[in-house]
C-alpha cells in the first residue's frame, strides 16, 4: 500500500483560503533517522502545511505524500503516521484511559497499548482522571500518547512545546531524538528557533507560505561566517600583519575594535604576538541562529515602530 | 470497518450523554403512558353515556371495548423519539464543536468510514432508546388503563416494532442533520423548532389549503404516520366496520393526519433521513478540518 520508506515528500504545495494564500508552492522533503524542524513566524503556513500533509486540509495545489502516499491512500494511517496538532481536542469528561481505548479501537491495537503509552508519557497516574480537568502540559502529553499509539513510522508534531514546562521540553527532546535514532521519521514545527535548536537535525523555514532554506542546520549556521573581535594596543600594527598574512577580511568597528572574518581566535592572536601588538580583548562572535532565523523571516506582519509625537500646530 | 465500529461505540458509552438524554426520554415516555391511560378512562366513561351510542354503533364494539390508548401511544412514541434525534445531531456536531473530529480522522482509513461507523452505532442506540421508549410506555399505560383499552399481544409487538423503527429513523435523521449544521446548538434549535413548531403549522396550511396528502411526505407527518397509522390500523382491526370520515377522524387523533401506510410513510422517512445524511457526508468529506 505505502512503500515504508519513512519519506515525508510535499512538492510545490499550495493553498488558497478564498483571498488569502496561506501556503504558496512550498517544496521540501523530510527523511528518516532525523529530528526536521518546520519553522516559521506564526501565520507562516505551517500549520496549513502540516494539516494537508495529514489530509485535514485539501491542498489547492500540489501534493504531500508520506511513504509515496497522500494521507487517505495509507490503508490504516494510525500505524503510519502519528500526529499532534494544535487544537485537538479532548471530550472534557472522558477519562485519559478511555480516550486511548476509543482510538486504539479506531485503530485496531490491543488497549493493553493504551495504558503503554500513558506510561510512556508520564500519564500513568492520572490514568482515570477527566480530561476537562487536565492542565496544558497533561493535555499536551495526552495528545503525544494518542500520537504513539499506532506506533507509527512518521510523528508529526505542531508546536509540541507550547504548555510544557522545562523539565517537559526536555523530556520531549530526547525522547523525540531517540525516536528518530531508531530510524523513524519526526516533523516538529515551531515557530521559535531557540526551542528546537537543540532538538533538531534538519530544518525548514518557511515564511509567507514559501521556504526560505532546507536543509542540515549546520549548513545554517555555517552560512554565516564568523568574525573574531579583537581590541588591540596598536589597531595598524595588527591588521597589517594579518593583511600581510593574506587576511583581508578585516573591519574596524566604530569601539577601536577590528573584527577579522574568516580566522579563529587563535591565528589572531599569534599574528598579534609576532606583531609585537598587545591584545586587549578577544572574542569569537557566537552565530546567532535566532537573528539569522529572523533575517529570514522578516516582514510578514512587521509592525512599525510608534510614530514620533508631533505636535500640530501649538502655541510656540 | 468493525474497528472503527467498536471507537464509535466507546465513544457514546465512556461519556454520560447517552444516560443524560435517556432518563428525560424514559420520564415522557412514562408520563405520556400515565396520563394515556386516564384520559382513555376518561373518554371511555363520557363515551359510555347514552348521548354517543350512535358512535358506538358506527364502530360496532361497546364503548369499554375501544383500544383507545393505541392514539395515546402513538403520539406518546412520536414525541418520546425527539430525544434520540438530539442525541443523533450530537454525533457530528459535538465531534466538531470539541474538535476531536481531527482526531477521528487521522485514525480512519477514510472520512466515508469513519461517518459510516457512526451511523451504525447510532442506529444501534436509536434501538435501544425505542425500546426504553416502549418499556417506559407501556408501563404508564397499564397501571391507569383498563384491560379492554389495551392492545392485544399482537398490537403490543406491532407498536414495540414501529416504535424502534420510528427511534432508529428518527436518530439516523439527527446524525444527518447534526453533519449537514455542523454547529451543536444550531442543529438542535433548527430540530425542535422544525419538529415542534415549524411543520405542525404547515401541516394546518395543508389542511386549511384542502391539501391534506402532501402532509404525508414531510419528514414529521411521515414520521408521525408510521406509528400513527399503525395504531389506527390496530384500532380499526378490532373496531368493526367504520366509515371513512370516521377513519380520517381517528388517524387525526392519532398524529397521523394525511398520511401513507405506515410502512409508507416509514419510506418516506428513510428517505429523508438518507438525503440529509448524504448532504451531510458530502459537506464533511470535503471539509476543510482546520
Amino acid at each position: 500500500m505505502h512503500d515504508g520508506s519513512g519519506l515525508i515528500a510535499v512538492q510545490n504545495l499550495t493553498k488558497q483560503f478564498g483571498s488569502v494564500t496561506a501556503v504558496q508552492n512550498l517544496s521540501f522533503t523530510v527523511s528518516p533517522g532525523s529530528v526536521t524542524g518546520f519553522l516559521g513566524p506564526n501565520g507562516a503556513g505551517k500549520t496549513t502545511t502540516l494539516r494537508m500533509l495529514l489530509g485535514l486540509v485539501k491542498p489547492t495545489g500540489g501534493t504531500a505524500t508520506i511513504n509515496g502516499r497522500l494521507f487517505h491512500q495509507l490503508g490504516q494511517p494510525g500505524r503510519v503516521v502519528g500526529a499532534v496538532l494544535e487544537a485537538q481536542g479532548f471530550h472534557p469528561a472522558r477519562s485519559a484511559r478511555n480516550h486511548l481505548r476509543v482510538y486504539a479501537a479506531a485503530i485496531g491495537v490491543p488497549d493493553a497499548q493504551a495504558d503503554q503509552v500513558l506510561g510512556l508519557v508520564g500519564l500513568g497516574s492520572a490514568a482515570d482522571r477527566k480530561v476537562g480537568g487536565f492542565s496544558l502540559g497533561m493535555k499536551q502529553r495526552l495528545a503525544l500518547a494518542t500520537a504513539l499509539l499506532g506506533d507509527p513510522q512518521v510523528l508529526v508534531l505542531d508546536e509540541p512545546a507550547n504548555g510544557l514546562d522545562p523539565e517537559g521540553i526536555a523530556w520531549l527532546r530526547t525522547f523525540l531524538q531517540s525516536y528518530a535514532r531508531m530510524g523513524r521519521t519526526v516533523l516538529i514545527s515551531s515557530h521559535l528557533l531557540a526551542e528546537v535548536e537543540q532538538t533538531v537535525d534538519q530544518v525548514v523555514i518557511i515564511s509567507r507560505g514559501q521556504t526560505m532554506f532546507y536543509g542540515p542546520l549546520d549548513q545554517l549556521r555555517q552560512s554565516q561566517q564568523r568574525r573574531v573581535l579583537v581590541q588591540p594596543s596598536d589597531v595598524n600594527a595588527l591588521a597589517n600583519a594579518l593583511r600581510a598574512e593574506g587576511v583581508h577580511a578585516i573591519e574596524q568597528l566604530a569601539d577601536g575594535r577590528l573584527a577579522v572574518s574568516g580566522v579563529d581566535s587563535k591565528h589572531v592572536a599569534d599574528s598579534a604576538l609576532r606583531a609585537g601588538v598587545s591584545i586587549y580583548g578577544i572574542q569569537e562572535e557566537q552565530v546567532d541562529l535566532e537573528r539569522l532565523f529572523f533575517q529570514l523571516t522578516s516582514g510578514q506582519f512587521a509592525g512599525h515602530a510608534p510614530a514620533p509625537y508631533k505636535q500640530q500646530g501649538g502655541w510656540a | 470497518m468493525g474497528n472503527l465500529v467498536q471507537a464509535e461505540l466507546r465513544k457514546t458509552t465512556t461519556t454520560g450523554l447517552w444516560w443524560g438524554l435517556l432518563i428525560p426520554t424514559a420520564v415522557l415516555a412514562l408520563g405520556w403512558g400515565l396520563s394515556t391511560g386516564l384520559l382513555g378512562k376518561y373518554f371511555v366513561d363520557f363515551a359510555s353515556t347514552s348521548e354517543v351510542d350512535e358512535v358506538s354503533d358506527f364502530l360496532g364494539v361497546t364503548p369499554d371495548q375501544w383500544k383507545v390508548s393505541l392514539f395515546g401511544i402513538a403520539r406518546a412514541i412520536n414525541i418520546s423519539t425527539i430525544f434520540p434525534m438530539v442525541f443523533g445531531a450530537l454525533a457530528i456536531s459535538g465531534e466538531i464543536n470539541r474538535r476531536t473530529i481531527t482526531t477521528t480522522f487521522l485514525t480512519a482509513p477514510s472520512r466515508m468510514q469513519a461517518l459510516l461507523a457512526k451511523m451504525l452505532v447510532y442506529v444501534l442506540w436509536g434501538a435501544v432508546y425505542g425500546l426504553a421508549i416502549m418499556l417506559f410506555l407501556g408501563i404508564g399505560v397499564v397501571l391507569t388503563s383498563n384491560a379492554g383499552q389495551l392492545p392485544d399481544a399482537g398490537g403490543w409487538v406491532t407498536l414495540t416494532l414501529v416504535c424502534v423503527l420510528s427511534s432508529v429513523l428518527m436518530t439516523m435523521f439527527g446524525v444527518g442533520i447534526g453533519a449537514l449544521i455542523p454547529n451543536v446548538a444550531g442543529s438542535i434549535v433548527l430540530l425542535l423548532l422544525y419538529f415542534l413548531v415549524i411543520e405542525n403549522v404547515l401541516h394546518l396550511v395543508l389542511a386549511y389549503l384542502e391539501v391534506p396528502a402532501v402532509i404525508g411526505f414531510l419528514p414529521n407527518g411521515s414520521i408521525n404516520g408510521l406509528t400513527g397509522s399503525a395504531a389506527v390500523d390496530l384500532f380499526l382491526s378490532t373496531a368493526g366496520v367504520v366509515p371513512p370520515e370516521i377513519e380520517d377522524v381517528l388517524r387525526a387523533i392519532a398524529g397521523a393526519g394525511g398520511a401513507l401506510d405506515w410502512w409508507w410513510s416509514g419510506l418516506v422517512f428513510l428517505g429523508w433521513s438518507g438525503i440529509v445524511f448524504a448532504g451531510g457526508w458530502a459537506l464533511t468529506q470535503s471539509k476543510d478540518i482546520t
